[in-house]
């Protein structure tokens, strides 16, 4: 199962990446 | 696990994830690409200097573009995955029996005492882990929801006083573009189109087949049978 979990960690470390960077793009007015 | 499983390799025993993981990858490559095409048509007949691809994909208009489409989706299987708790839909794949709406009972859910030997420890262990976990799936789409359209609001809100700039209007307050039709135009486009497909899955899973699916009933399932995958 360790490999599901590496891939469950991956979608969500990437998912919750994506939102910071969207809010940083915003934040900064860009 | 059967030994035909344990002899799968990491590829293949996580093929389904990760196709869809690159097929996403690919995807917002194409949507960079054709985005700062059409951004770049825009600005040429307003009359102002095109962008290259680094300017737009570290931009806010790209990045409202994005996630407007992520909110949908986690609002549609947050949705989903709490709505076919308590809704069924006869002869759906999608659905369970009738008769069996609700969380059931901690004996099928296998919760507490009555779980198995290789049950999660936070399915066994009751009190509040338990109740969270219980509700983890639902929990995290609904809280993905909920950052993804909050990060859509942000950027929609950046690109919209952009575009507001650039067309000598005045900018708007965050408060202000909450209520904007800019912001509700894009959620409820994104939205209606996920409550459609959403629909259209539970029903037309009725009817219709596609061997070797877990997401339809066996081909030879008939069309009454519920919450039968295969």
């Amino acid at each position: 199962m360790s490999g599901a979990r590496l891939v469950f960690v991956l979608y969500l470390a990437v998912i919750l990446v994506g939102i910071a960077y969207v809010v940083a793009l915003g934040l900064m007015g860009r | 696990m059967s030994a035909r499983e344990k002899e799968y390799g990491f590829l293949r025993a996580n093929a389904l994830s990760l196709a869809f993981g690159a097929l996403f990858l690919i995807t917002l490559a194409g949507q960079a690409v054709s985005g700062v095409a059409d951004f770049n048509a825009q600005q040429v007949a307003d009359g102002l200097e095109p962008v290259s691809l680094l300017d737009y994909v570290t931009s806010s208009s790209f990045g409202v573009d994005v996630m407007e489409n992520w909110q949908s989706e986690y609002l549609q299987f947050f949705l989903y995955i709490f709505a076919t708790v308590w809704l069924v839909q006869r002869g759906s794949s999608e659905s369970k029996k009738p008769g069996e709406e609700g969380p059931e009972s901690d004996r099928e859910q296998k919760i507490g005492r009555h779980a198995d030997e290789d049950s999660p420890t936070w399915a066994r262990i009751g009190g509040l882990r338990t109740a969270v976990f219980a509700r983890s799936l639902g929990l995290l789409m609904g809280t993905l929801f909920l950052l993804t359209w909050a990060a859509s609001s942000v950027a929609g809100w950046a690109a919209y006083n952009s575009e507001q700039l650039g067309q000598r209007e005045d900018p708007v307050s965050y408060v202000g573009y909450l209520g904007a039709a800019d912001f509700w135009n894009r959620s409820f486009q994104n939205w209606q189109s996920e409550m459609l497909a959403v629909g259209s899955m539970a029903v037309f899973s009725v009817y219709l087949r596609q061997r070797g699916s877990p997401e339809s009933k066996p081909v030879g399932a008939p069309h009454a049978v519920t919450g039968q995958t295969g």
